[in-house]
């Protein structure tokens, strides 16, 4: 039991941004470790039990504690395993989750939507604009050496479109060979996961890697750092590379045409790109090679992460607007590199674009 | 701890509040603790086993207002070091008193602890470096205690509180016994840009280590960071070779401390790596077991400094007795720090780690820190000098027990009770 190791230093305090919304100790990472080291007595009190579990789904799982703690408590890997717990030895009390669990289990999506649809909404909406798109979907696209993972929150949300436009886009300007896994494709399992639904998630990730096989991939992309996540770190392909789009574009282009800047940009790190998959510079290199300037922010949760938007969403929103007053988000387009953060943003009122949106004007301008 | 006895935990934003906090804990007779970041390691903040109410200061944490030309600022008690001095960087001011744990240490706690930061030596400690500090007291009155005197707006208080001389002196280290600080008024100072370099020294042994900071502290060397590491476990060693001794001081000041100890310069690469891996031995844990802070830490100061091997094979003889593994020991050196009454000590802070044995039980846990105490008491050093052993204090406190005669009691009592040691074992 790592938690055992907290020296409760409170390093993980401060930058917490649960405890940043809340103040109260409670909500802490180091809170929550204390309570678990006396859960002799909290479990001796129903109240306060059913308290913990609460608190267990108040956090964003940004995975900024565990980067801070030097005294090697691997903070994710509890919040997971608790998680679990608390699910398990309380279901009555996720019955709110139970919603997820079963859209998950019957249509392979977190909106409860047709597997179908899943390369309906996006391929009415591009179709004219990228004439072969619809041949590029499995199974009508039976092989290729790239394969887009879209995800569910890209293949269902019109606020994505145009996340989606820039990148089919740019994979045509560029050439690659690629297909995208349209009805095939089922939800990564990361929801699930952060659930601690192990059985759940295997069985989605079953399919997944069967289908993904039968296109004879070299590499899988994915714009998602959730669905990155899973498939990096819980799929164990051999043969295939797994990539975040950013990753992809930027060790394809050596150079870009200079993007034509007018507005005031600042880079928000998606925690889960960042932090959980490890991939930090490729993002500002990609920005770096198209001459944006941009402000660094802090690197915080925009409070999408983690189930929070289900869990809490007022606190998921508490979140986006402390930062947004305190790092001045208003007056600047956030570039970032993840659909949550974007719906996160987009959801309190604040202005972004994915890397790939500026790319494919470059890309575009380039061509002619 | 018995969470049954914690009747209420309070989050107050401001004065007004905290008084509203403190009435709802007096009118059902339950004492107050007041609570900071919790990074301190006196055990004061828990408030023993007492019915009681906690008010944290966690909420409390606006940069009032800042007066750059008489140098000071007024903050709330639950800010930060950093977080005072990201707003002051834009003024090139700074509030000096920077603890290892100044991204949680609050300056209420650490006034109450009298905290200082490793460089304590050159900028005091947080008693030397607060002008004022507003307190609201358990029956509801407010009184702002200055670095001479104190005020009210009750004139009768005013004057008692004159007549026995409180002063800021007696807030500090006082661990939550004497009210709850709502405001506090910092010195700051400008941010001087000196060129600094690194130097690191090897000693044969501790003592010659101690003798190097006897020289420093009579020659009132300007080293602006001393950092001792006198022991550590192979499994945090790497690359340090204890005893040993990493400095920074001003450049021109190098050919000076050439004639007090040898020493070889640091590239600002290598001072930056040396001050980290310092910075991380208290958080990091052995490969097998879990690292202890059994008693966090220990004071060598005048004639000790020529004894710090013998004081230290004393401490580890009597932690293996216990079956306790010793860690590491490190410290600020040379540093500042002051005793129960009142006079400043100079010498190190020897901070200590150990690696808990499988097994133990509380009692045994609780006999080995008792009997550390009593090893210092006997070999003249200070017990906890840098997060404080209050409860042995005999001198600091009575001067609180003669206090709180004026202003009443209620405040984090369990720290002056006669039977505090068992509570304490229960704690542990």
């Amino acid at each position: 039991m790592t938690f055992e190791k907290c020296v409760r230093c409170g390093s993980c305090m401060k930058i917490c941004p649960i405890f940043d919304a809340m103040g109260e100790e409670q909500y802490s990472p180091r809170g929550k470790l204390y309570l678990l080291q006396v859960m002799d007595k909290v479990e001796s009190d129903p109240e306060l039990a059913k308290e913990f579990r609460r608190l267990l789904f108040q956090c964003a799982m940004c995975g900024r504690c565990t980067d801070v703690c030097s005294s090697d408590v691997d903070l994710l890997r509890i919040w997971h395993e608790q998680r679990a717990r608390a699910i398990k030895d309380a279901p009555q009390e996720f019955a709110y989750l139970g919603a997820l669990e079963k859209s998950l289990e019957n249509v392979k999506n977190i909106y409860g939507l047709s597997p179908e649809d899943r390369a309906v909404y996006w391929l009415d909406e591009l179709e004219q604009e990228i004439p072969n798109l619809r041949k590029r979907v499995f199974p009508e696209a039976k092989t290729a050496d790239v394969v887009v993972f879209l995800g569910c929150l890209m293949s269902f949300r019109a606020s994505q479109v145009d996340v989606l436009r820039a990148l089919f886009k740019s994979l045509e300007i560029l050439k690659v060979d690629y297909l995208v896994l349209g009805a095939e494709e089922f939800c990564c399992g990361h929801p699930l996961d952060l659930m601690g639904d192990e059985a759940g998630a295997k069985k989605l990730r079953t399919h997944n890697k069967r289908v993904i096989k039968q296109t004879g991939a070299k590499q899988l992309i994915t714009c998602c750092p959730g669905c990155l996540s899973q498939l990096q770190n819980n799929y164990n392909f051999t043969g295939i590379e797994v990539l975040h789009h950013t990753q992809f574009f930027d060790r394809l282009l050596q150079s870009i045409e200079p993007y034509k800047q007018t507005e005031e940009f600042t880079y928000h790190d998606p925690c889960e790109l960042h932090r959980i998959c490890n991939v930090k510079t490729e993002p500002r290199s990609l920005l770096k090679k198209m001459g944006v300037q941009f402000r660094e922010l802090e690197l915080s949760c925009c409070g999408g992460g983690g189930l929070l938007r289900m869990t809490d969403p007022n606190l998921s929103d508490k979140i986006q607007q402390l930062r947004a007053a305190r790092e001045k988000l208003s007056s600047t387009t956030v570039i970032t590199a993840c659909p949550a953060c974007r719906e996160q943003l987009l959801g309190n009122n604040l202005k972004t674009k994915d890397i790939i949106e500026l790319l494919v004007t470059c890309l575009s301008e380039a061509k002619g | 701890m018995d969470f049954r006895k914690i009747k209420g935990v309070f989050y107050p934003r401001t004065d007004e509040q905290v008084q509203e906090a403190v009435a709802w804990a007096r009118e059902r007779g339950y004492d107050v603790t007041p609570k900071g970041g919790g990074s301190g390691l006196s055990g004061a903040c828990t408030g023993g086993d007492r019915d009681r109410v906690m008010i944290s200061s966690l909420q409390m944490k606006e940069v009032l207002s800042v007066s750059k030309d008489q140098g000071y600022v007024d903050v709330q008690p639950g800010a930060t070091p950093d977080e005072i001095n990201v707003l002051l960087a834009p003024l090139k001011m700074k509030f000096y008193v920077t603890p290892s744990s100044r991204d949680v240490a609050t300056v209420g706690g650490m006034l109450n602890t009298d905290g200082g930061g490793n460089d304590a030596w050159v900028n005091g400690t947080m008693r030397d470096n607060t002008l004022r500090a507003k307190i609201v007291l358990y029956d509801g009155r407010l009184i702002t205690v200055e670095q001479k005197s104190v005020k009210s707006s009750d004139s009768q208080l005013e004057s008692d509180l004159n007549s026995v001389g409180m002063t800021i002196n007696d807030v500090a280290s006082s661990h939550g016994t004497l009210g709850f600080v709502t405001e506090l008024r910092l010195s700051i100072r400008p941010i001087v840009q000196e060129r600094l370099i690194g130097g690191l020294a090897e000693y044969r042994d501790s003592d010659e280590l101690g003798s190097t900071l006897r020289r420093m502290i009579e020659t009132k060397s300007p080293v602006k960071y001393g950092e001792a590491i006198v022991a550590a476990h192979p499994d945090v060693r790497g690359e340090l070779r204890p005893p040993e001794l990493i400095l920074e001081f001003p450049e021109d000041y190098a050919s000076n401390l050439e004639n007090i100890t040898h020493f070889r310069k640091l590239t600002a690469e290598e001072l930056a790596k040396l001050k980290d891996v310092r910075l991380k031995l208290p958080k990091r844990n052995p490969k097998k077991g879990l690292q202890l802070a059994l008693f966090e830490d220990y004071g060598f100061y005048g004639d000790g400094l020529k004894m710090i091997q013998e004081g230290v094979a004393g401490i580890d003889l009597l932690l293996k007795k216990h079956g306790f593994v010793p860690f590491a020991k490190y410290g600020h050196a040379p540093s500042k720090w002051y005793l129960g009454n009142n006079a400043a000590a100079y010498g190190i802070i020897l901070h200590s780690r150990e690696i808990r044995p499988e097994g133990i039980t509380k009692a045994e846990v609780f006999k080995a820190v008792m009997e550390l105490v009593d090893l210092c008491e006997e070999a003249g050093i200070t017990p906890k000098p840098e997060h404080k052993w209050p409860y042995n204090d005999k001198v600091k406190n009575d001067r609180i027990q003669q206090i709180r005669e004026v202003i009443g009691e209620g405040f984090n009592t369990f720290v002056l009770q006669s039977d505090c040691n068992v509570v304490l074992s229960s704690m542990v």
